[in-house]
């Protein structure tokens, strides 16, 4: 059998998490609110009503395009796209079609190991064709042959953003979902949550021999809504072309639906019979003009993106790429760990090690805001100089986070009032060691006749006796001592 | 002379001065009513009777309850010692294109004919809150698509008031009618490519397009977006500017509303015409329009009637100090009504996507299986033919195969038009126009049922006045005088973005000048024997 | 009848009527489709027009510029008080959502 390679192109549509809706003052989100509740006149399209573009939504769709290193155009325009479909109130859907908000762009994914044929990991460039501002449509279901019609959805802000025919696998194209997901967070500007329909992909995948550059018939895969089901669409729909091929048969340029409970695809309609959307400019809506003083003042404030913090991290604070990718997976844990590294001033390592064992679990269990939470940067970073003075030992310095996390308390104070400090005199410890080694006589018979693993019997015995207050290494020491003699 | 054949300023100034009260000029305007308008328009058809073919039939649906709802409120406030607004009292209709909450808002067509507006246009809401009593919801082209109301699916459709066998003009045709026929002071319309002025001129009124975008569209049923102009109509100049200075100005429910302060027109009315450069056209002067049958262009010059009365005012505007400026070359005015026929039908069928049976206004009450019939069948029965019409060449010359010969060449054509106004009135240019004088019509009202079906010969009536649509500019009809049938003549001013005022006061100027003229005694035939 | 009176077949007209959405009686069609026609050769004066490819088209009459363009719309909410009502113009209504009948599948091939 030939070698075939896949070419796949995504277009998402991101829903903004603006507080109302693109062009009226309805509020954008509605997922709870009961059917037709979370509607106007202008978004359930009566007659005579106009839209008005609402700013933020433009200024969301910005720094999306900055993230991507697209060029926002100084002037765009909104055009309709008319075609009838109930979820559609007015009959068109006011888009922007030949001129829009952003053109070009890059993002250069990391290909894990995991999802590399060869093991070694890769980065894949994708360039982006174009994003563009349009409305969400309503929602339709079907019930006992009828289609229930919900018009709350009408007028979500959506950016559409679409890339050019780069992946390669279905692997990558889930990779630019993960990537793409964290950025949007990252940036504060959709809540990118798959299940609800904040973020939205449909994939165009071709097969060609490897190494060919030809562009083949593409099909279209329509409604995935996670990004398991976006890779297992694409990997059944490249085998599915293969095997067409391989059997000589001609692939169809057809738009496929997703069933996500079947897993399978389904055939929706025939790309050739697609209907003209006639599009042309929105005369109800003004070109959209950014100025350069508009979209200075837009990214004014504009975060590293994740993927350069992610590399500056490994780079700048010598961790392995798996901390660093963690670390930067979401904002306010990458800052959380910049400003506990800035305060701590000891080895980043060691800063990443206690974040992504102790306090992530912290921050995961509890649905914290890492930046929130009580347990500050600084008490973090104080809790790590205690355990590097000795003033307290690793085991009083984990239990601490949940302490201070708990009371707001600063660690210092808590070691203090809860005379948590690390008991470091030899003669105290000396004297516990002794009354260990004294009230279990057979053991420390055991010891001295060659069975000298019960060591770490007798120190978790002193930690007990000390309240896991006794310097454990000085213990030890002691005990070997004092068991030899 | 009754109360209701006051103008709106007189009307007002007598109810502030409690000479007469809100109530009592509502009552005299429902008699009026009463007595010229006949049945108002309906879907019911039914066959039309004698005294049908001599009344106005302005109205669709008269609000007579919540009419003398706000008259009372007036007359209370102004018994309060409150002020009512700058409209206190002045009754006004409105052309039933505006959604008015609670109210039927069909746009001529029996696809709306049952909805029920859940808001108010933006323009209708100033009038109300300035203490307008408005009427009611008057006729007009089916969807506004007409220039003789004729194609209202409310029938029996407008009559003239000068003349019954005659059409009213349109779209705007109830509104003119009402006013002529004295049922109101004002009316409330649009302008589409004449839709306020050419009835304006069949009936004898003054009628104002705005320059777009200085009246919110906010709640005007949309025909070609970015040529809809709502605006006044009344019987003079003074009505007229007080009618727009309350609905112009920025809404923030337009965003192709301008930003730009409203003058006080009233208080522009009076100044100087001396120096005002008026200029006169050949270009305006003559009708061009295809012979069907050979496809070639037919040039006729205007009739010379309505010549002479352009002449006559620029005659007029002459001895008041203005200087007249002739041969004013407008080449590209010939190409407005080819132009509009692709502009306004790509953004009109667009416009008329929504109406689909789901959500609003007429659903066939055929059982329907699938949802494509359901759309095919409720449009099939809700739209006119003239509707229809617009859709389908809409959809035609905006497919994607044939949208750049068509579309994108009449976009470029009405800048060519754009143009034939900047170079006329820029201010360092060849002509320094103040304003262009031209008739309004290439003829005074005809008969009904003369021209109506043969959809581009009637498409031809707004030839003088849709360059002003297509460029955005403001232009005004005002009455000029009667021809030879006794039928009123339209005279147009048309001015650079914005000059609503100077028109005004052009208007106004014309007005006194020929206040003794003998055709101003002359009253529409239906208030003849009154 | 000249021939450019008759650019719009009736397989072409036709196909338009379906797009549009529209159910038409034989009648009403014939007379659409003689005045689309009509309408269409008043059109053709246009390509006789010697405009050059600089000319911009024109979506407005009037120029926006930025001292009378209004401004955008600020991202406040404001729920709409009466939404009851849009939804009581709805021919078929049922638990809040409007009723249409389904959309026929198309079968898997």
């Amino acid at each position: 059998m030939a070698e075939y390679e896949a070419v796949i192109g995504l277009e998402t549509h991101i829903q903004l998490n603006t507080h109302s809706k693109i062009f009226c003052s309805c509020k954008a989100d509605s997922w709870e609110d009961p059917a037709n509740t979370n509607i106007c006149p202008v978004c359930t399209g009566l007659p005579g009503v106009l839209p008005v573009l609402n700013e933020r939504v433009v200024e969301k769709a910005i720094l999306l395009a900055e993230a991507m290193h697209a060029q926002v155009q100084p002037i765009s325009y909104f055009d309709r796209k008319n075609y009838f479909y109930p979820d559609l109130p007015k009959g068109y859907q006011i888009s922007q079609f030949d001129q829009p908000i952003a053109v070009g762009g890059q993002i250069d994914l990391p290909i894990p190991e995991t999802a590399d044929p060869d093991g070694k990991g890769y980065v894949r460039s994708v360039r982006i064709h174009k994003l563009h501002i349009e409305e969400d449509a309503g929602k339709t279901k079907n019930a006992r042959n009828q289609r229930l019609v919900d018009f709350n959805r009408c007028g979500v802000p959506l950016v559409e953003m679409v890339t050019e025919p780069d992946l390669r696998t279905a692997d990558e194209a889930a990779q630019y979902l993960i990537r793409l997901r964290q950025l949007l967070r990252w940036l504060g500007i959709s809540e990118a949550d798959m299940e609800k329909g904040n973020l939205r992909c449909d994939g165009n995948v071709s097969i060609r021999l490897k190494g060919s550059n030809v562009l083949n018939q593409k099909t279209e895969i329509k409604n995935v809504n996670s990004i398991d089901s976006l890779r297992d669409a694409i990997r059944k729909e490249i085998d599915r072309q293969i095997r067409e091929v391989e059997k000589g048969n001609e692939i169809h340029p057809w738009t496929l639906d997703w069933d996500e409970d079947t897993g399978e695809l389904r055939k929706m309609r025939s790309k050739e019979t697609e209907a003209d959307y006639r599009y042309f400019r929105e005369p109800d809506l003004l070109p959209l003009r950014v100025s350069s003083d508009w979209k200075k003042e837009i990214l004014k404030d504009f975060p590293e993106r994740p993927l350069d913090r992610r590399q500056r991290f490994a780079d700048q604070y010598d961790l392995p790429m798996y901390d660093a990718d963690i670390l930067t997976l979401e904002r306010g844990l990458a800052d959380y760990f910049e400003e506990t590294v800035t305060a701590y001033k000891g080895d980043p390592k060691k800063v990443s090690n206690w974040l992504m064992n102790d306090v992530l679990r912290m921050i995961n269990d509890d649905h914290l805001e890492p930046l929130e939470m009580r347990l500050t940067p600084v008490f973090l970073s104080e809790i790590l100089q205690l355990v590097d003075s000795a003033t307290i030992n690793i085991t009083t310095g984990k239990n601490l986070l949940e302490i201070v996390q708990d009371t707001g308390k600063a660690p210092a104070q808590i070691v203090d009032e809860q005379e948590l400090a690390q008991v470091t005199d030899d003669v105290q410890i000396r004297e516990m060691c002794l009354k260990i080694i004294a009230a279990n006589p057979e053991e420390a018979d055991d010891f001295r006749g060659g069975k000298e693993s019960l060591i770490g019997w007798f120190v978790g015995q002193v930690m007990r006796e000390s309240r896991g207050k006794a310097d454990a290494k000085m213990a030890k020491d002691v005990l070997f001592e004092l068991l030899k003699k | 002379m009754q109360l209701c054949d006051l103008s709106a300023v007189e009307i007002r100034d007598k109810i502030l001065s409690k000479k007469t009260s809100a109530v009592e000029v509502l009552e005299s305007c429902l008699e009026r009513i009463n007595q010229v308008d006949g049945c108002p328009g309906s879907i019911d058809s039914r066959p039309e009777t004698k005294e049908d073919a001599e009344k106005v039939h302005a109205f669709i649906t008269l609000t007579e309850d919540s009419a003398r709802e706000q008259a009372q409120s007036v007359d209370k406030m102004i018994a309060d010692g409150d002020d009512p607004g700058p409209l206190a009292g002045i009754p006004a209709t409105i052309k039933d294109v505006f959604c008015v909450k609670g109210t039927p808002s069909t746009i001529g067509s029996r696809i709306l004919a049952n909805f029920i507006s859940p808001y108010t246009a933006t323009p209708v809401e100033r009038m109300r809150l300035a203490g307008a009593v408005l009427l009611g919801k008057v006729n007009l082209d089916e969807f506004t698509y007409g220039s003789s109301t004729e194609s209202s699916a409310f029938q029996p459709s407008t009559r003239n008031p000068w003349d019954t066998s005659r059409v009213p003009g349109g779209s705007s045709g109830g509104s003119t009618a009402s006013v002529a026929a004295g049922e109101a002071p004002l009316s409330l319309g649009t302008d589409t490519a004449g839709s306020i002025r050419q009835p304006a001129a069949f009936c004898g009124v003054v009628g104002l397009k705005p320059t777009y975008g200085r009246v919110s569209r906010y709640g005007l049923i949309a025909f070609g977006s970015s040529l809809d102009c709502p605006g006044p109509m009344a019987r003079n100049a003074k009505d007229t500017a007080l009618l727009l200075r309350t609905i112009a100005g920025p809404d923030k429910r337009d965003a192709t509303g301008a930003n730009l302060p409203v003058p006080d027109y009233l208080a522009l009315l009076e100044k100087e015409i001396k120096g005002k450069r008026i200029g006169l056209s050949p270009d305006y002067f003559q009708i061009t329009f295809p012979n069907l049958e050979t496809s070639e262009y037919i040039q006729q010059p205007v009739p010379a009637e309505i010549m002479d009365a352009t002449m006559k005012a620029a005659e007029i505007y002459r001895q008041l100090g203005a200087e007249i400026i002739e041969d004013v070359p407008m080449p590209n005015t010939r190409y407005g009504i080819p132009v509009y026929f692709v502009i306004s039908r790509v953004e009109a069928a667009s416009n008329l996507h929504r109406f689909d049976g789901v959500k609003y206004g007429h659903r066939t009450e055929n059982e329907i299986s699938d949802l494509r019939s359901l759309y095919r069948r409720s449009r099939g029965e809700g739209f006119g033919l003239q509707p229809k019409l617009r859709i389908l060449m809409g959809m035609y010359v905006s497919a994607a195969q044939y949208s750049e010969q068509y579309y994108r060449r009449a976009l470029q054509a009405r800048t060519l038009i754009r143009r034939d106004f900047e170079q006329a009135f820029d201010p360092n240019g060849k002509y320094k126009l103040d304003a262009l004088l031209t008739p309004t019509t290439p003829t005074t009202a005809f008969p009904m049922k003369d021209v109506y079906g043969d959809s581009v010969i009637m498409q031809y009536a707004d030839q003088l006045t849709v360059p002003a649509n297509h460029a955005g500019v403001p232009g005004i009809s005002f009455p000029g005088g009667l021809d030879s049938n006794g039928l009123p003549i339209g005279v147009q001013l048309l001015g650079p973005d914005f000059s609503e005022g100077l028109l005004l006061q052009l208007t106004h100027a014309y007005e006194k000048a020929t206040e003794d003229a003998n055709w101003r005694l002359e009253r529409p035939a239906v208030l003849r024997e009154a | 009848m000249s021939k450019s009176n008759q650019e719009i077949s009736r397989e072409t007209f036709d196909h338009l009527v379906e797009l549009a959405a529209l159910e038409l009686g034989q009648e009403e069609s014939e007379y659409l489709h003689t005045q689309l026609n009509n309408q269409l050769s008043a059109v053709h004066v246009l390509e006789t027009i010697d405009i050059a490819d600089d000319v911009p088209p024109a979506s407005h009459g009037v120029p926006y510029t930025a001292q009378n363009s209004p401004e955008l719309r600020k991202d406040e909410w404001d729920a709409c008080p009466n939404s009851d009502a849009i939804l009581e113009q709805a021919p078929v209504v049922d638990d809040g959502y409007i009723i249409v009948p389904d959309i026929p599948h198309t079968t898997l091939e």
